[in-house]
């Protein structure tokens, strides 16, 4: 069920072809009762958030994803405070991503659901995968999402007296406001298409041959 | 006056009851002490030698580069992933790199492959060989060390030749490699990415390297007082470990081949042939055991890589201002110390929207509070040696 | 060498010229004993080890490194037991020099001959152990007090086949004396290690057990322990405990040599050379034990607590019983 990078790259240029890992994604997406997307190689499973551990429950148990890889979050918002502005306009939201996977044949699922970036809660994973105790944690501080049942939702990196989310897209990174990253502001022109690369044409040859 | 069984199990009660009545300690480990290399902290309370709800603190070294990543563009981002796991630097540049690619869609050139493909292992040569130094020293013994360190040296000379940097190669641009140009001549102007004699020394390197195993595995494996503190010591059975997210060898020695450069395919390891490395029992012996059948691998690996380099360009056609279109993917590769793996969001900027880190050590280490329950002093240093953790991996 | 006779002869002189020799012997022995472990344990470790301190060969790097010791500031934790805390080295060190007491250095030349040689030997080597706890107690730190009580139960464990191993050598000579024991050897003919291989074997892994060293430096155990007993240590406090270690392993290596190799005594050499080689016999022979220990120290790892005691109780205590049955058997018999 693995995929081969070389192969999918020049099959994922036309969209009409099938892609190998469908098959597995809509199994998935069927046995968990999700919406299955493929994106670069990626099987994402939406799940509603209510269904949150029973859909993990069923792949661990089911579908036989017994180890746990990560999970973590992405806050979906028009106007963040500091990093690059999304060119769409989106459903302003909080995505928990969760992946597993088996580990004998390789297999991966992202799972992920929508939570509300106020007061975001879901159901903890830690009865599922005991290794979602760090990962919720890590979650939690820096999202601000509550874990409900987690038996012990405390900061895992930052100091006990820290306030804020610092992955949030509102939480301003201080040294950025006070100075532009400079990197972003010497950003040149696109080149015209085979300009003086030709020139630059770099030869590989090898001296010890 | 004849004894009942009722008698002897009151007796007995009141034995146990009146038995010394001990205080539990609260013993803090770490974050200065030698051997939670660097920064972590146990907080463990101990009955005598014995300890009993170990709970790892960890953040004293939190550089917060997922949000970093959202404020760089996409080549200054390889420079911050160079520091998360120190010990393999350049292996924690290809899963980033490769997740950018992707979305790219771009064709990276079979030379600039093999040469990713040469660097990682020689990486993962390095951080094996650390642990080998490391672990004994760990178990008192502390001459492997430099055994283990005088060759990682060697490989670290290759890197540096080919690279420029010892530990933060930064070395992969987005579509192959970094050209260097000259190679040491003021004249010469074509472009050269190995260095010249690189072939020659990787080839006496990875000599040195095999018989360095030998060494260590007489020097080590063949000590009585090694084997009786690691066998049978910290076993970690394959469904906990899978649970917990640990991989790499930590994972591959409870006996599951769980090996991504096998699964992925993000290198042309297919083109190679070497296996992957199995532990039976996964305690940490086998964890030492895999790491070091794995150097043994990757030694050779990179001996049938050179041999086989193609000749062709090193970069892919690329602009000038790297911008990756809208999309999202999760690249993972087999790091020396597990999985790493970045959620890459983009969305047609100079620079991605959201990247979530994986890094082994993180999960790795998540399971020393299951795996230290009850253990002896001593065990707890010889488990937590054999995870084989980097802080700068855990804390990110 | 008449008027060395006359000196002698007077009680208070001769006692102010003993106290000079030990006062010397005991830092120059750890010196050496120091200087040997840091230029061999570099050898098996291909390094160089300490290289310019003194011009060649790093020779004076020790006395560098005591001057060192000498300037630092004299901490004191706040939690310590301030007194406790400051007796402690000098009780370890106290051991140390009382044990050089009964080393028959030649024919002759011993500071005390005592009858009981070997009890006094076997009781004042374990008077280290206590400054030890003392250390591990008063130092106020978790770390210190685990290593103290490690050194403790240790002692317990391996005091026992000390004893048991020396008792058989006691049999074999009958006499506890130290002298009277190399001299039962030179009228032997043979150095006792010949019969009492066993014996020695035990002697000595008990003896690196007593000292502390690898493989069975769980009192310091610097991976685990931070340094134990001498964490909260520093400055010539600490530069006590680093002589005593030394030192001890000399006096530990000497009785070794007076009870199983023979002492001063080396086949072929007439009595009249004896007089002057035989301390250097001594010497040449306890370093040899020495470097031994030096050796294990940079090859072995280290044992775990359950590991050492069972070694203790289930091997070295048995064999070492045995061995003193059997021997006393044989001497009866024959």
């Amino acid at each position: 069920m693995t995929s081969n990078q070389s192969d999918v790259t020049s099959e994922q240029a036309e969209t009409t072809t099938v892609h190998p890992l469908q098959e597995f994604a809509d199994s998935v997406a069927a046995a968990v009762g999700g919406e299955a997307e493929i994106t670069f190689d990626t099987v994402k499973v939406h799940v509603p958030a209510e269904r949150w551990v029973e859909a993990l429950t069923t792949a661990r148990d089911d579908l036989g994803f017994g180890y746990f890889s990560f999970l973590s979050a992405i806050e979906w918002t028009n106007d963040p405070a500091v990093g690059y502005p999304l060119t769409d306009e989106v459903e302003e939201r909080i995505e928990v991503i969760c992946t597993v996977g088996d580990v004998f044949e390789g297999r991966r699922v992202t799972f992920s659901t929508d939570l509300p970036v106020d007061s975001p809660t879901i159901a903890s994973l830690v009865d599922v995968y005991a290794g979602a105790n760090w990962h919720e944690r890590e979650a939690h501080e820096m999202f601000g999402i509550h874990f409900e049942g987690h038996p012990n939702l405390i900061h895992l990196y930052l100091p006990e007296g820290f306030t804020g989310n610092p992955l949030r897209k509102s939480f301003p990174l201080l040294s950025r406001e006070v100075k532009p990253w400079p990197g972003d502001v010497d950003v040149e022109a696109m080149p015209t298409e085979g300009g003086d690369a030709a020139a630059d044409e770099p030869s590989t040859e090898n001296p010890e041959a | 006056m004849s004894i009942d069984a009722d008698t002897i199990r009151h007796l007995s009660e009141v034995s146990v009851s009146v038995e010394l009545q001990t205080e539990d300690m609260t013993l803090n480990i770490g974050p200065q002490h030698p051997s939670t290399h660097g920064v972590l902290r146990l907080v463990a309370r101990v009955d005598g030698e014995r300890a009993f709800d170990v709970q790892p603190v960890i953040g004293y070294m939190h550089r917060g580069y997922e949000k970093l990543a959202e404020v760089r563009t996409y080549p200054q981002i390889t420079t911050i992933v160079n520091r998360i796991d120190w010990v393999a630097g350049y292996a924690n540049e290809i899963p980033f790199i490769t997740a950018a690619e992707k979305i790219m869609e771009l064709e990276v050139p079979p030379r600039a492959q093999y040469i990713r493909l040469i660097l990682t292992e020689m990486a993962r040569i390095c951080s094996h060989l650390v642990f080998m130094a490391s672990y004994p020293l760990e178990l008192g013994a502390a001459s492997p060390l430099f055994f283990a360190l005088r060759e990682r040296e060697r490989v670290l000379d290759l890197l540096e030749g080919v690279t420029g940097g010892r530990f933060h190669p930064n070395f992969n641009r987005i579509g192959g490699v970094k050209p260097a140009y000259g190679s040491g001549s003021m004249t010469r102007k074509w472009v050269q990415d190995l260095p010249a004699g690189f072939y020659r020394d990787t080839r006496a390197a990875m000599d040195r390297v095999l018989e360095v195993c030998d060494e260590l595995d007489n020097l080590v494996a063949g000590n009585e007082i090694i084997l009786a503190r690691t066998k049978g010591v910290g076993v970690i059975p394959v469904d906990v470990a899978a649970s917990y997210g640990l991989s790499g060898p930590n994972l591959r020695a409870s006996g599951v081949p769980f090996d991504l450069r096998k699964m992925e395919h993000y290198l042309p390891y297919d083109e190679l042939d070497w296996n992957v490395v199995t532990g039976t029992n996964g305690d940490c012996y086998d964890r030492w055991w895999c790491r070091l059948q794995e150097i043994r691998e990757s030694a050779k690996m990179i001996q049938q890589a050179i041999d086989q380099v193609p000749e062709g360009p090193i970069q892919a056609k690329v602009p000038k201002v790297i911008k990756v279109p809208k999309g999202e993917t999760y690249v993972r590769a087999e790091n020396p110390k597990g999985e790493m793996g970045y959620y890459l969001v983009t969305d047609g900027g100079n620079g991605p929207y959201r990247v979530k880190i994986r890094s082994a050590s993180f999960s790795n280490l998540s399971i020393l509070p299951w795996a230290l329950e009850g253990a002896l002093i001593p065990d707890i240093i010889a488990i937590m040696g054999s995870l084989d953790f980097v802080l700068g991996d855990v804390d990110r | 060498m008449e008027l060395l006779t006359d000196l002698m002869s007077n009680f208070w002189i001769a006692l102010v010229l003993k106290l000079l020799v030990v006062a010397l012997i005991i830092p120059l022995i750890g010196m050496v004993i120091g200087f040997a472990e840091m230029k061999l344990s570099a050898k098996m470790q291909a390094r160089v080890g300490p290289y310019f301190a003194g011009g060649r060969w790093g020779w004076a790097q020790l006395i560098a490194d005591g001057v060192k010791f000498f300037q630092k500031e004299d901490l004191i934790p706040r939690d310590a037991d301030r007194p406790v805390f400051k007796v402690a080295p000098i009780v370890v060190m106290a051991g140390t020099v009382a044990l050089f007491v009964v080393i028959p250095w030649g024919p002759g030349v011993i500071f005390r001959d005592l009858d009981i040689g070997i009890f006094y030997a076997l009781a004042i080597s374990s008077l280290t152990t206590v400054g030890v706890l003392m250390a591990g107690w008063a130092s106020g730190n978790k770390y210190s007090l685990i290593g103290g009580l490690r050194a403790a139960g240790q002692l317990i464990a391996y005091e026992l086949p000390l004893v048991f191993s020396a008792v058989a050598v006691v049999i074999m000579a009958g006499t506890m004396s130290m002298q009277g024991i190399v001299e039962a050897q030179v009228s032997a003919g043979y150095p006792f290690v010949l019969l009492q291989l066993v014996g020695f074997v035990v002697f000595m892994i008990a003896a690196l057990a007593e000292l502390s060293r690898i493989p069975f430096d769980l009192p310091i155990a610097e991976s685990e322990l931070v340094m134990g007993y001498l964490t909260e240590y520093s400055g010539f406090r600490f530069l006590f405990f680093f002589l005593a270690e030394f030192a001890n392993m000399f006096s530990m290596s000497a009785i070794a040599v007076t009870l199983f190799l023979g002492g001063w005594h080396l086949p072929g050499i007439p009595a009249d050379v004896l007089e002057f080689a035989g301390p250097l016999i001594l010497i040449g022979k306890s370093f040899l034990l020495v470097f031994a220990m030096i050796w294990f120290r940079w090859t072995f790892p280290r044992v775990r607590q359950d590991q050492l005691q069972s070694l203790a109780w289930k091997w070295l205590i048995p064999i070492s019983l045995a061995n003193v049955i059997l021997t006393g058997v044989f001497k009866v018999v024959l």
